[in-house]
This record gives C-alpha cells, sequence and structure tokens, in this order.
C-alpha cells in the first residue's frame, strides 16, 4: 500500500475514532434508559413472577381478561375491554380531528387576522391533558356542565356523561377532539403555506370551483401533511392516559378504560408487572406499526 | 495559572451544588391528604410542634391514592418522600412487612388508645404505625331547618326511611332526596359500607374484609339487589356528582340527605343547623383514623419519633379543636369538642366501631370497588355483574 492510501487510511480510521467518541454519551444514555428498559420490558412480559420463561401465558391471560377485551360487551353494550376502547378511539377522534383541522386550516388561510382564531383552537393543545380532563369532568356535569346547560336551552333532559356506560367513553373521545383539533390545524396551516399560489391561479382560470381545487390541488399537495397528522394523533391515541385517568378513571365499571390505564392498574394497583409489561410491548408493537411507514415515507423523500 | 482557575471554579460549583444535598437538615416533611380546609385545620396543629421543639416541619399534600403507586418504588430506592407520612393501614402492614417502616413500639404507648384502632397497624407484635385522629361516618346528614320546613322526621325502621324518601321526592326544587358525592368513588363506597352493616350486621361485615365469605353470597347480594338496588332503582340517590360540589348543592337544599364522614361538620357554614342520622338498626359504625408512619429512610429518625408522639397526643387535642375530627387518645378531654362534634362522638356509644372496608382491603380490590359502584348507581339493575367482578378480584 503506497503512502498516500496509508495516510487517507489512518485519517479516515481517525474520523471514525472521532466519531465514536462523539456519539458515545448519547450511545450510551441510549443504552441505559431506552434499550435496557424495553429488552428488559419484553422479557418481562414472557415471564412468571418467579422470573420463569413463560412464552405467551401472560399474552393469553391479558387478551382473555375481561378488562382489556370484553367479549359480552359487543352484545351487551359497554365496558368492549381496554383494547377495543383504544380502536374505538381511532375510529372516532383520528378522522375527526384530522377532518376539523383540515377545514379550519383552510377557512383561516386568507382570512385577517387569522392568528386570533388559530391560537384560540391551538389553546386546547397548549392545555395540560390532565387539566383537560377535569375540565371535561365538570363539561359533562349534570348540575354545572356546559354542554347540559345547551341541551336544557333545546329542550332535552340533562345528564352527566361521564356517569354511564353507554356515553362516558365517547364523551371522552368527542371531548378531546378540543383538544387536539389545534395540532392538525398548525400542521395543515403550515403545509398550505407551501403550497404555490400559482397553482391555484392557474386552477381558478381554467375554470375550476373551489370544491374541486380543494380535492385536485390542496388534499393531494398536503399528503405528506396528513401523513404526519395521521401518524401523531394514532399515536396519542394508543397512549391516551392522563385525560381518562383525571376525568373518569377508566369508568363507570371499566366502560372508559384504556390499554395505557389498564396497564398503570396492572402495574401500580396489582403489582403485577407481568402484565403491565405485556400491554407495554403490545402497545410498543402498535406504534410501530403505525410509525414504521412514517418513517419509511419520509426516507423515501431524502431520497 | 488559567488551568488552576478553571479547577478552583470547577472544585467550589461541585461544593456549592453538593453540600446542600448532604448537609444534615433537621428540618421535616410531614406527608398527608388534606388539602383546602382540611389543610388549614392541620397546620396549627404543625405549628405547635414547631414552637414547642423549634424543629420546622413542611407539610406536603398527596393523595393516599398516588402515594400508593409513589412509595412503593422509593422505598425499593431506599429513600422517602417524607419523614411522616399519613396512609391507609393495608399499605403500613405490607410496607412493614417488607422492612419498609420503622419500628415505633417504643414511642408510644398502646393503652392510651381506643382498643383495636391500632391493631392492623402491628406485624409480628411490633407497631409500625399510629392512629392520629379519626373520622366516624355515622349515616345520613340533614339540615335540622330543612326537615322542619318541610315537616320530615328521622325514621326508625326501613319502611319509615322510604316514606321519608319518598315524601323528599316529593318536595319542590329537589333534585334527588339522597346526595351521591363522587369524584375518585370513596363516597359511594360509605355508602355501601353503612348498608352493609346495617342489613347484614357486624360479623359480615368484618367476613367481607377478610373474604371469609364471597361477595357473590346470598347474603351479601339480598343487601345489594333488596336494600340498595331498590333505592337506586326508584331514583331516590341522585346521580353521582364531585363530592364537594354536592355538599354545597345539599347545602342549598337540592337534596334532603347526604352521606358522609363525621368530618362534614367543618365544611359547612353553620354546623349547628346539623344532624345525622343512620339506617334503623344499624348495630356498627365505621370509624377511620386517620393513620401515620415513619419510613424507615428518614434522614432525622429522632425528630420524626417526636413529632409523632407529640402529634397522634398533644397534637390530636389540638386538631379536635378545629372540629370534624375525632380522637383516638383516650386522654383527650370531652370539652375540647365543638358542640356538634361531641353529639358526633356521642353516636359512637353502643356501637361497634368498625374499620373502613376498602382502606382496609386496599390495593386492587379498592379501585375495583369504587368504579363498580359507580356503575351499580347508574345500572342497579347489574347487581349480579358487580358482585361477580368484586369477588373475581379475590379470585386472581
Amino acid at each position: 500500500m503506497d503512502l498516500f492510501h496509508r495516510r487517507k487510511r489512518r485519517k479516515s480510521l481517525k474520523t471514525t475514532l472521532h466519531q465514536i467518541v462523539f456519539f458515545l454519551p448519547a450511545l450510551i444514555l441510549m443504552i441505559i434508559f431506552l434499550l435496557y428498559p424495553v429488552l428488559n420490558t419484553l422479557w418481562t412480559s414472557f415471564t412468571s413472577e418467579d422470573h420463569q420463561f413463560v412464552f405467551l401465558d401472560n399474552y393469553k391471560k391479558v387478551l382473555s381478561s375481561k378488562d382489556v377485551f370484553n367479549q359480552k360487551g359487543f352484545t351487551q353494550g359497554f365496558p368492549l375491554g381496554a383494547l377495543p376502547h383504544n380502536f374505538l378511539w381511532i375510529l372516532i377522534h383520528l378522522p375527526l380531528t384530522t377532518f376539523l383541522g383540515l377545514v379550519l386550516a383552510v377557512l383561516f388561510k386568507d382570512l385577517k387576522y387569522n392568528y386570533i382564531f388559530k391560537s384560540s383552537i391551538f389553546l386546547g393543545m397548549v392545555t395540560p391533558m390532565v387539566i383537560g380532563g377535569v375540565i371535561l369532568r365538570f363539561i359533562y356535569e349534570k348540575e354545572v356542565g356546559i354542554i347540559n346547560a345547551i341541551l336544557e336551552l333545546l329542550g332535552f333532559q340533562a345528564f352527566t356523561w361521564t356517569a354511564y356506560p353507554e356515553t362516558a367513553l365517547l364523551s371522552l373521545i368527542f371531548g378531546s377532539v378540543w383538544l387536539w383539533t389545534g395540532f392538525s390545524m398548525i400542521i395543515y396551516s403550515s403545509g398550505l403555506g407551501n403550497i404555490p399560489k400559482e397553482y391555484y391561479e392557474a386552477a381558478a382560470l381554467d375554470g375550476a370551483t373551489p370544491f374541486v381545487i380543494f380535492f385536485r390541488i390542496t388534499i393531494p399537495l398536503l399528503k405528506q401533511m396528513t401523513v404526519v397528522v395521521i401518524t401523531m394523533t394514532i399515536l396519542w391515541e394508543l397512549k391516551i392516559f392522563d385525560l381518562v385517568y383525571v376525568a373518569t378513571m377508566g369508568g363507570p365499571g371499566g366502560a372508559s378504560n384504556v390499554m395505557a390505564l389498564q396497564m398503570y392498574f396492572y402495574a401500580f394497583r396489582q403489582f403485577n408487572f407481568q402484565n403491565a409489561s405485556v400491554i407495554a410491548t403490545l402497545l410498543m408493537l402498535l406504534t410501530l406499526f403505525v410509525t414504521i411507514p412514517l418513517i419509511k415515507s419520509s426516507l423515501g423523500e431524502e431520497r | 495559572m488559567k488551568f488552576i482557575t478553571w479547577i478552583v471554579v470547577i472544585f467550589s460549583a461541585i461544593l456549592f451544588i453538593g453540600l446542600p444535598v448532604y448537609s444534615q437538615d433537621s428540618s421535616l416533611t410531614v406527608i398527608g391528604p388534606w388539602s383546602g380546609g382540611e389543610m388549614d385545620a392541620f397546620l396549627p396543629v404543625l405549628k405547635a410542634f414547631e414552637e414547642e421543639t423549634g424543629i420546622k416541619v413542611e407539610f406536603l399534600t398527596y393523595r393516599a391514592e398516588d402515594l400508593s403507586t409513589l412509595l412503593p418504588a422509593q422505598f425499593t430506592a431506599e429513600s422517602t418522600l417524607g419523614d411522616l407520612i399519613f396512609m391507609q393501614s393495608w399499605f403500613i402492614q405490607d410496607q412493614a412487612k417488607k422492612g419498609h417502616i420503622m419500628d415505633i413500639s417504643a414511642v408510644i404507648t398502646e393503652d392510651d388508645f381506643i382498643p383495636g384502632s391500632l391493631d392492623g397497624l402491628k406485624v409480628d407484635g411490633k407497631l409500625y404505625g399510629a392512629a392520629y385522629t379519626g373520622k366516624v361516618k355515622p349515616g345520613f346528614w340533614f339540615r335540622k331547618s330543612f326537615f322542619e320546613k318541610n315537616q320530615l322526621t328521622v325514621p326508625n325502621n326501613w319502611e319509615d326511611f322510604q316514606a321519608l324518601l319518598e315524601k323528599m321526592k316529593g318536595i319542590e326544587g329537589i333534585s334527588a332526596p339522597i346526595a351521591s358525592g363522587n369524584g375518585v368513588g370513596w363516597p359511594l363506597s360509605d355508602i355501601t359500607e353503612h348498608f352493609i352493616v346495617a342489613f347484614g350486621g357486624t360479623e359480615l361485615f368484618h367476613n367481607l374484609i377478610n373474604h371469609s365469605i364471597h361477595w357473590n353470597d346470598a347474603k351479601v347480594k339480598e343487601i345489594f339487589e333488596n336494600r340498595l338496588a331498590v333505592l337506586l332503582k326508584e331514583n331516590y340517590f341522585g346521580e353521582p356528582s364531585e363530592w364537594t360540589m354536592v355538599l354545597e348543592k345539599w347545602w342549598n337544599g337540592d337534596y334532603g340527605l347526604f352521606f358522609m364522614g363525621s368530618w362534614i361538620t367543618g365544611m359547612v357554614d353553620d354546623p349547628s343547623d346539623l344532624s345525622v342520622f343512620s339506617l334503623p338498626g344499624t348495630q356498627g359504625l365505621v370509624f377511620a383514623p386517620d393513620y401515620l408512619f415513619i419510613p424507615a429512610y428518614t434522614q432525622n429518625p429522632e425528630n420524626a419519633k417526636k413529632l409523632l408522639a407529640f402529634l397522634v397526643t398533644q397534637g390530636q387535642e389540638l386538631q379536635v379543636q378545629q372540629g370534624g375530627h375525632l380522637a383516638t387518645y383516650l386522654n383527650v378531654p370531652i370539652e375540647f369538642y365543638p358542640e356538634v362534634d361531641r353529639n358526633v362522638a356521642q353516636i359512637l356509644e353502643g356501637k361497634m366501631a368498625l374499620p373502613d372496608l376498602d382502606d382496609t382491603i386496599g390495593g386492587e380490590f379498592q379501585s375495583k370497588f369504587w368504579d363498580q359502584l359507580k356503575l351499580l348507581w347508574v345500572k342497579p339493575e347489574q347487581v349480579d355483574d358487580v358482585l361477580d367482578t368484586l369477588e373475581s378480584v379475590f379470585e386472581q
């Protein structure tokens, strides 16, 4: 090997060494605080209380528990179990917040002083979810809640929405639309700002109606924003805890229970860390299922 | 020179940051569940200790439900949030077995306290906690003026009680005869415990705590179905609402009766207008002391012992004067009580003092019990499901 290549190799090794040294503190922290807990949780989910490997026994136990999946609920009404409840969150909350956020972003786009409206809607997003939960609890109260005040004005009978199994979960889902819509609105607003005005002008010259412009130009050009909104919203819906904990504690009778809350019950009420690890692992798998397409899509964009 | 300057600066910074951590601070931290008016009534007791000993005391509010999740992790790490902590008896006993709690057998004299009040705090004959003041859960509170205005009378039997509720239902402007406090869930459990004692007796109550009788046993089901659910189905109970909000509404006449502990006497504008009755035939009442303990990891064990000894003796004398509390320390003179609390103390006479059922069982049962009662309150026809679910907690 000639001197030039030897020097080049030595220099490259030196650079790699520098990179490793630079990266090492972060790597050590990640191993201690991220990788180790994840692997430990995964391992715990496959072991018994006395640390014996039991393979899928804990998973069978958790998934057949009434708290997580209540078969009877599908014929007799709530509770359906924490897992179906999380899916209901996604099914109802996701389209509502995504659509509302998009509509509001479009509506406010060319509005004068739109920052006032945007800020007031975004307030829900900056409210801590624990406070949001308390507010929701009072909003739905029979005696003092604003929802009931409106309903009574319209001639309906008031009742405490979070007190009944049929309405508890749905109340929280619909209530949290107010708390989360600000997120999608802001993301869509920034996306709208990046669409060149010429596209709209050209479409208008061609005689396209606002409806056509919205569906043929706005929505396709906001695809990446939609991916971000959907992914982040699903992640939030999967890990929802604080809001439910404060507003209903998963009740009544488990009718508004969700996976993260059930994990808390297993870990800190029953001190059953095996079952809690099962839920944590299931949530992690579901999260990966959602985030991997996002990462793939963003990597594709970089290329 | 520059290098040496840097070394000195870094060394001084470490010393500055590190010193307070390692310095021996003699002040104490007390953790308890009280906030608002209840905390205001407790702080003078701590102040009195500070004045007497010169030891500073800080008070932090933490709910028992939160402490039950926070403390085990702290104890495992051999550290503690506070030097003296108020907590439920099941937790003290459980943690004492694990070696996380200080033995205080030599700090207090057991004979000075209400017989049996310290039983739930012992492990292998050693005492690991003490009883501060307690609260009795005597029954249904009402305003004397409300009863007089609507010509209502205290019931002598079950039929009288039902008739009273029916009459109340007809009063104009009333939401429901009985207010249902809610929030975390314990107000409903207090009502249920009272029904169990009244119609099942004190033995059945103890058997449920020990789980020597099943929750879906016919005797228990009979009480839930024929007593509690009957009233719920007739809408004699209001919808469960946040209990302090309900307290205000009850006081303003939206409800006729409110089942609550004796602390209510310290929470209303005019305690002299208050009166209370138990369900006819009740032989026992839940008397729930506020238990406290010293974690094994306190940095000030001697001062913590001094404070504990003060609180459960002189401290109780000061506390009962604030209203809403009953002493577990037998040497507190009756003259120290406000009049309304003296009456409450009299209700206890001739009745068996019982432990709080869900506080004694604790753990998962407690949260399930609260949640299932919330369900029962709005779905009284689901008695069987509720009792089966409660039983399943023990089966697991």
